[in-house]
């Protein structure tokens, strides 16, 4: 057997490197890295590229971010309705998802995990197919305005195609987004808690108002911010239910990366938009204990 | 069994080597490609029947990616995939105007390839203009499916006489607001958009012709009851939610056509602002041979393969959208489709259609004019 040298002892060694599992998970940790900054890379990269061209790192200009932020033109409608959108959707979802997620956590018993699936298992099929399931039911002559006539009304209403539409598409669509965190927000409340306010005399809505919604308010934060994100991001229900009668940001950026064939333009376009939710989304997670929130302590 | 973490390594590691085994093959492999086929294209040419008995046939990997508007396919090549793809499927001015300048393809051997020609429809007989440089010396690749795309109506509601006689001014018409879809086919609608505002799309235009495309788009879409993809244009024509869409014809109507609904008709407008007074645009697809550093031998097979009249009729017909083919002139192939088929691509008027539309071209200031409509989109809402 060879002689170690003394300098060479498995004490330096623990020194020198980091835990056998840390140095395993490193080549996985450099490929899922590097996927992830890869395209953030190519996306900026080209945000600053002559606009219409391909000189992706050859090129530098602010030409794109200049022509957003010029003021003849439009593309800040497109901005403002997704913004309009995704605010409407967070307030809507607030009001719906929270008697269900109260529900899921204090009423429905043994029940609600069949209520959780029930929300769940759309999620199984395509967005675009369900929403064009959607288009089938309001359409004129489909199932809700032909089973109207049918039995002898005027007919449905004439409201496919519209904002409110796409409105209610994104409710639809992102329910479970605000619904499984906020009832994990609820679920982290102490029922001691409650129970502690009763009997000190706290009536309903005090209980409500000031135990149990700033208890749950991290889950509902997330929830509200998930949906606050893919809400902005949200093109299919602006394209499907709303016919397009809006055009919203990621309407803009497909038809940049398309029949504009201007990826610079869509890759600013993309860059100010991701800004944005980033900034948003460390403001709120600055106010967010999530070691709390997940139980850590 | 009994699982410890080493195991469990060695499995993955065996599984590893596995899956990346015939990846390093293949890509050992790469050079020869002589059973290998990959091409960008129009749906239709991306479908299991047309390209499965060649697979089966050539024993090869064919793949095929289809997308829905050509400078996007352009820009893929532009962008560096010239050395991916072997074929390209676009339509008419791209190969002879783009592509072929910018050697993104290569031509074809006129002596194989012409006599294919010479069996098609008459409008195709060589030298072929868009299937031809601009000296007319080099075939750049070879046709199929064409067809008139202009505007699409229910003739039960807007007859096919009063649609074919008023033309696009149907969409200048106040009576039709709310009454008619967009299909979004932005370049095509960058078109149409022009010829409602009467002016040729194919030219330079001027200051004072783009103010006039400018509050034309802003009517036309703000009139518009939705813009959509053609199963929404479709499924609205036939619910009655719609009358009319711009743009389309023959390439989107067929379908609901063949699905029943034969008073949905492509309509080519008797009249309009182009050269001898035309008012109908049509299209033309022209499959060229990618000017890829390590070409595959089949690329050229398959050109020849979807010659044979019945793969024409089986491309004529693939999944999504059904359209006339070049090799119906001849009989072997026109045989092949049924009274239903020809009825769904409106083969009684395919002939006049063709004869009173434009061919396809590119527009000079396509990028102003897209700019401009996109803009007209957003003021909708």
């Amino acid at each position: 057997m060879r002689a170690t040298p003394s300098w060479w002892g498995a004490e330096a060694i623990a020194l020198r490197l980091p835990a056998a599992g840390t140095r395993a998970a490193l080549p996985v940790a450099l490929l899922l890295t590097a996927g992830f900054v890869a395209p953030l890379v190519a996306i900026i990269a080209y945000s600053f590229a002559t606009p219409r061209s391909f000189d992706v790192f050859s090129s530098f200009t602010l030409e794109n971010y200049a022509g957003i932020f010029d003021t003849s033109n439009t593309v800040w409608l497109s901005f403002l309705w997704s913004g309009l959108f995704a605010i409407a959707t967070v307030a809507l979802l607030a009001v719906f998802a929270y008697p269900i997620a109260y529900g899921m956590d204090r009423l429905f018993g043994r029940w609600s995990s069949l209520v959780s699936i029930l929300f769940v298992f759309p999620l199984f099929v395509s967005e675009n197919v369900r929403l064009y399931g959607w288009v089938l039911f309001f359409i004129k002559n489909g199932v809700l305005d032909g089973s109207l006539k049918a039995v002898g009304f005027d007919g449905g209403p004439d409201i496919l195609f519209t904002p409110g539409m796409i409105l209610a598409g994104m409710v639809y669509t992102y329910l479970p987004f605000m619904l499984f965190p906020m009832t994990l927000g609820l679920a982290m409340v102490p029922k001691d808690l409650i129970d502690a306010a009763r009997d000190l005399g706290a009536s309903r809505l005090q209980i409500w108002r000031e135990v149990e919604l700033p208890l749950a308010m991290p889950g509902i934060l997330i929830g509200m911010l998930l949906t606050f994100v893919l809400g902005i991001g949200a093109v299919a229900e602006a394209k499907i239910l709303g016919g397009q009668s809006v055009i919203v940001i990621a309407h803009d950026i497909e038809i940049a990366f398309t029949y504009s064939q201007n990826w610079p333009l869509g890759s600013a376009l993309a860059v100010v938009i991701t800004l944005f939710i980033g900034v948003l989304t460390l403001a709120v997670f600055g106010k967010l204990d999530l070691d709390r929130l997940l139980g850590r302590r | 069994m009994n699982l410890s973490r080493r195991s469990v390594l060695k499995g993955m590691a065996a599984g590893a080597l596995a899956a990346g085994g015939p990846m390093m093959t293949s890509r050992s492999a790469f050079a020869a490609r002589d059973k290998e086929l990959n091409i960008l294209c129009w749906e239709g040419y991306n479908s299991a029947q047309v390209l499965d008995p060649f697979r089966a046939a050539k024993s090869a990997t064919v793949k095929a990616e289809s997308l829905t508007n050509d400078p996007t396919m352009i820009n893929r090549l532009r962008a560096g995939e010239i050395s991916t793809w072997d074929l390209i499927n676009v339509n008419n001015p791209w190969a002879r105007k783009v592509m072929w300048p910018e050697k993104l393809i290569k031509a074809l051997p006129r002596a194989t390839f012409e006599p294919y020609f010479d069996k098609m429809l008459p409008m195709f007989k060589p030298p072929y203009k868009w299937a031809m440089d601009d000296t007319g010396t080099d075939l750049l690749g070879s046709c199929q499916r064409f067809g008139p795309y202009s505007f699409v109506v229910n003739t039960d509601k807007v007859s096919r006489k009063t649609a074919e006689d008023t033309g696009w001014d149907l969409f200048n018409d106040p009576a039709l607001a709310g009454k008619y879809g967009i299909l979004e086919s932005d370049d095509w609608n960058v078109f149409g958009i022009f010829v409602i505002a009467g002016i040729d799309p194919f030219k330079v235009h001027s200051d004072a012709e783009l103010a006039t495309f400018s509050e034309t788009a802003k009517k036309v879409f703000k009139g518009a009851k939705m813009i959509g993809d053609i199963a929404t244009m479709n499924q609205a024509l036939v619910s009655g939610e719609i009358d009319l869409h711009l743009t389309g014809g023959t390439y989107s109507v067929s379908p609901a056509r063949a699905d029943g609904y034969p008073q949905l008709r492509g309509i080519t407008p008797l009249k309009g602002p182009m050269p001898g007074g035309k008012g109908g645009i049509s299209w033309i697809e022209v499959t060229s041979l990618v000017n890829n550093p390590t070409p595959s031998p089949l690329a050229l097979e398959f050109l020849e393969y979807v010659q044979d009249p019945a793969v024409a009729h089986t491309v004529a017909f693939a999944e999504g959208t059904y359209n006339p083919v070049a090799q119906m002139g001849n009989p072997d192939c026109y045989k092949l489709f049924t009274k239903e088929e020809l009825e769904a691509i409106q083969w009684d008027s395919l002939e006049e259609e063709m004869a009173r539309s434009i061919e396809y071209d590119i527009v000079p200031d396509y990028d102003k004019a897209l700019d401009i409509m996109n803009a007209a989109k957003r003021v909708r809402g």
